[in-house]
């Protein structure tokens, strides 16, 4: 799931600034389950909003709120229909995704990002979220027992510990536990400790060519005939 | 700025109906009483409004108040927890504090034709009312000098005061039911001669059964029945100095008690069975041993016998052996256990039947009973109806009441030449035991009974030994409940993310994944804190009742309202809870002491104060909102903690936008040592100050 977090109100404030009717559009899928823009936060925020506007009584902005239930899918935003006639911007609580796939369905309508899409991650308890992948597009969970070094070790090195793990915790935060030491506890419980001893030659840093398409069909050629 | 033209997302909760469902309570009462909705506003310390729940549902709460057999208490589910609702005593308290005494009925006649009711028993009395409720003239006549039926000739004294009895009786005539008490009734045809049109029998069941042994008819053998009526009617029975009951049933209580009432020293009960099938009310069954009655068990008598003005009876020991229809086990006679005993009465308590008259024409059953269709209480005759005891055999008050209202409608029916509909039962039952998880969660409180006379005062004379609650005693007992179906659902599958919020935040482990994917909130297991509600960060969760999901906008709305003609001051919002502590009072003290400038908005629990509605508060203009929760003596777990989240998310917002985050705060009234009056001064001050920074912060900007 993608994680992010709703942009502090200030500055969310300071964007609004030149619009006077605001749309406040949230997504009913990644961001609501991590709590950053789902329905309760869409009115949270307007309430908020609402509430600074009274008490600086700066800025005539009016708002509305919506909620559909993803903005990446155009197909969703069809949904919008005529919400979007009256307002003059649109304030998405949806992932950077989300937001891009507004603009490129609004063609003519500004949109803002509402939250900051931070991590891919899992939530650890209720209201606490960790990033467990960084889309590196070269997965090696295979080697390292299911547990990720690229975004669990603070340096993301392939061949760990370094020499900065004391207790199993890492140097840079003592509360937080060394990926490789789990890596290495996971494997030896799996009787696979082998795979520690063997050497990972670097990754390959080469600027992967942006952005990625990942295509599931069949390609077909335009014109050859199916029978 | 234009917050009028603000357009508002569409509610989509506003049109939905009821999805609470009858808890096990209601479907246990034979009236079928919103009990879960009394009981909660006697929790509110909403007295007055929980008698008018009562008495939509019933004729004569008083009666009840005091003689219910309560199968709503074996119903609830609160048994599984710890002990189930005192609710006939929550009755009683409703009924005494709210003023049931006062209430005035009313009602005119708009309709010709008369009804004739046959006795003045429970059921009687109930459809009177009803059919004068609804228009008809009514006669009632009765045989003995004085109304009630069982009520006046069967209850004693101790358990049901005359004067309660009294009252209704007394209602009634108001009401312009025409009563003939004296009357006996030989023939249905006189009646119908005399102008009526309908006839409802509700003769009751008086005659009490023949034990068939030698010597029943000794002088100094005397039947329950007539036992309690001859002393309900004044007489006083000379009974000698030992007297033994033979029964296990209520009326055999009820006359050994009698018994000890009038001086009797020695009063002994003899019953065939052990304690465990008596058929008698256990609490009544405790009372009398507390009184120092002595129950003996497996003991039945064979024979008696007059001998030098006294009884010698003889007795068998029994055993307990096969189950036989009733499904308890059929006592049989150990072999040579017989023994005799003097004594100077026996009575005779092992059941009744009715006896109607057989000019009456109206088919006659099994145990003497008049036939009838259960479901609309018409006999073999034209325009007669019949009903209670006369029906049923011995059975319940509320049993009786209810057969009366239910004849009530069918003779309004058979009067106006209706076919009667089926009663059909609009909302769903809620069925089901709590799982032990959930049961772990609730916390444990010990049930409150209300006070009763000593045992030793009680039994010197006739007054009634059950008192009633003190205020803060019933407040705290009806917050017990635990509200069986009025919980949570998820309204809304489409905007379901199965975030497992929801899951995670319940303190009684109710939600859970099925076997797909989905996410359930089993209504069975819900205990309507609404946790879940204000954390559904897709907002599919709403409470079923539509009262419940308005009620924290609604009570906001009503406050600010209110508060609107307050100017020069500084406006506080308080959300304070009106179960419990609240409920007993520390919410009207609150209410007076409070400074100017400070409207409350009473909850049903904090934990339903979501963050949006702290922030409307301040929207509105609010210069401090504080939230005032009962603590650690909440019925409920965590409601605390969520309060706190949500109270730190919005102090966040309060300091991004310039304001104080302490113009926020949360008091847990149930457990500070403090006067919450006090604290309250104190916080009305700091807002005061607060506020008055700011305007001078104003004032040098510009």
């Amino acid at each position: 799931m993608i994680v992010a977090e709703q942009k502090p109100l200030e500055d969310i404030i300071r964007m609004i600034v030149p619009y006077e009717r605001v749309l406040i559009l949230g997504c009913g899928t990644c961001m609501t389950v991590c709590d950053a823009g789902g329905e309760r936060e869409v009115s949270f925020l307007h309430n908020a909003l609402q509430l600074a506007q009274a008490r600086s009584g700066e800025g005539a902005h009016t708002f509305s709120e919506h909620t559909v239930k993803r903005q990446c899918d155009p197909e969703f935003l069809e949904a919008l229909g005529e919400k979007t006639a009256d307002v003059d911007v649109i304030l998405s609580l949806g992932c950077g995704i989300g937001v891009q796939a507004i603009a490129e369905y609004l063609p003519d309508m500004p949109v803002l990002p509402g939250v900051n899409t931070s991590f891919m991650g899992m939530t650890k308890e209720s209201g606490v979220w960790d990033e467990r992948c960084a889309a590196c597009g070269e997965c090696r969970l295979e080697d390292t027992g299911g547990i990720c070094p690229i975004t669990r070790c603070t340096k993301g090195i392939l061949n760990g510990p370094c020499a900065g793990v004391k207790n199993g915790k890492c140097e840079a935060n003592k509360d937080m536990d060394c990926a490789w030491i789990l890596i290495y506890q996971r494997l030896e419980r799996l009787q696979q400790l082998d795979k520690m001893r063997r050497y990972y030659p670097p990754r390959n840093f080469r600027a992967i060519p942006r952005p990625r398409r990942i295509m599931s069909k069949a390609e077909t050629v335009t014109g050859e005939s199916n029978g | 700025m234009n917050v009028a033209n603000t357009s508002y997302p569409v509610n989509r909760t506003e049109n939905v109906p009821d999805h609470s469902l009858v808890p096990p309570c209601q479907d246990a009462c034979p009236l079928h009483m919103d009990i879960r909705e009394y009981v909660g506003l006697v929790s509110q310390g909403r007295i007055m409004e929980a008698l008018q729940v009562i008495r939509t549902g019933n004729p004569f709460p008083s009666i009840c108040a005091y003689v219910c057999t309560h199968p709503c208490e074996d119903a609830c589910r609160r048994s599984q927890v710890d002990k189930p609702i005192a609710i006939r005593s929550l009755k009683r308290f409703a009924v005494e504090f709210g003023g049931d005494r006062m209430v005035q009925a009313e009602a005119e006649t708009t309709h010709a034709e008369k009804v004739a009711i046959v006795g003045s028993g429970p059921a009687g009395l109930a459809c009177a009312y009803y059919l004068k409720k609804f228009g008809y003239p009514v006669t009632v006549l009765e045989a003995h000098s004085e109304l009630g039926g069982m009520l006046r000739v069967g209850i004693p004294q101790y358990r049901l005061p005359r004067e309660v009895l009294d009252i209704e009786v007394k209602r009634l005539t108001r009401m312009g039911v025409e009563i003939r008490t004296d009357t006996r009734v030989v023939s249905l045809d006189l009646l119908f001669e005399l102008g009526y049109k309908a006839i409802f029998i509700t003769i009751g069941a008086h005659q009490s059964l023949r034990m068939g042994i030698e010597g029943e008819e000794s002088p100094g053998v005397i039947d329950g029945a007539t036992f309690l009526r001859e002393v309900n009617l004044g007489l006083k029975p000379s009974l000698g100095r030992k007297v033994a009951v033979v029964g296990g049933g209520n009326v055999a209580i009820d006359a050994a008690r009698t018994a000890i009432r009038l001086g009797v020293k020695k009063v002994s009960i003899l019953y065939r069975r052990t304690r465990a099938e008596m058929p008698a009310d256990p609490a009544e069954i405790e009372q009398a041993l507390e009184e120092g009655i002595d129950i003996r068990y497996l003991v039945t008598p064979t024979k008696v016998k007059r001998e030098n003005k006294r009884l010698n009876v003889t007795c068998i020991k029994m055993k307990l052996g096969k189950p036989d229809e009733s499904g308890r086990q059929r006592p049989v006679p150990v072999k040579g256990s017989k023994f005799s005993e003097q004594i100077d009465t026996l009575i005779a308590a092992i059941g009744q039947a009715p006896q109607t008259p057989d000019d009456f024409g109206v088919r006659i059953g099994k145990g003497s009973t008049i036939q009838v269709d259960p479901n609309t209480l018409t006999t073999n005759r034209a325009g007669v109806f019949a009903g209670g005891d006369a029906v049923t055999g011995p059975a319940t008050v509320t049993e009786a009441l209810a057969a009366g209202r239910l004849a009530a409608l069918r003779i309004v029916d058979y009067l106006q030449h209706r076919y009667p509909l089926p009663v059909k039962e609009a909302k769903e039952k809620l069925s089901g035991d709590l799982l032990p998880e959930t049961i772990e969660m609730i916390k444990k409180i010990e049930r409150a009974e209300p006070p009763s006379l000593a045992s030793e005062v009680r039994a010197r004379d006739f007054e009634p030994i059950e008192l009633v609650y003190s205020w803060e005693q019933a407040i705290n007992e009806a917050r017990r409940c635990l509200r069986c179906g009025v919980g949570v659902e998820i309204l809304f599958q489409d905007k379901c993310a199965t975030c497992l919020t929801c899951l995670r935040v319940c303190p009684y482990h109710v939600p859970h994944l099925d076997a797909s994917g989905a996410i359930c909130i089993p209504a069975d297991q819900c205990q309507a804190c609404g946790i879940c509600v204000a954390e559904c960060p897709a907002k599919a969760i709403v409470l079923r009742k539509p009262f419940d999901r308005r009620q924290v906008n609604d009570e906001l709305s009503h406050a600010i309202k209110s508060a609107a003609e307050l100017k020069n001051k500084p406006l506080i919002i308080g959300f304070c809870c009106q179960y419990g502590l609240f409920g007993t009072g520390t919410l009207a003290d609150l209410w007076r002491g409070a400074g100017a400038g400070v409207s409350i908005v009473p909850v049903l629990c904090v934990a339903k104060v979501e963050a949006s509605h702290i922030l409307s508060a301040f929207e509105t203009g609010a210069e401090g909102v504080f939230i005032a929760g009962c603590g650690e003596q909440c019925a409920r777990e965590n409601t605390t903690y969520w309060v706190q989240q949500r109270v730190a998310k919005v102090r966040k917002v309060l300091g991004s936008i310039g304001l104080e985050p302490e113009r926020l705060q949360v008091f847990a009234l149930g457990t500070t040592t403090e006067d919450p009056v006090e604290e309250l001064d104190k916080f009305v001050e700091q807002i005061g100050s607060l506020r008055l920074a700011s305007v001078i912060k104003g004032e040098v900007k510009s």
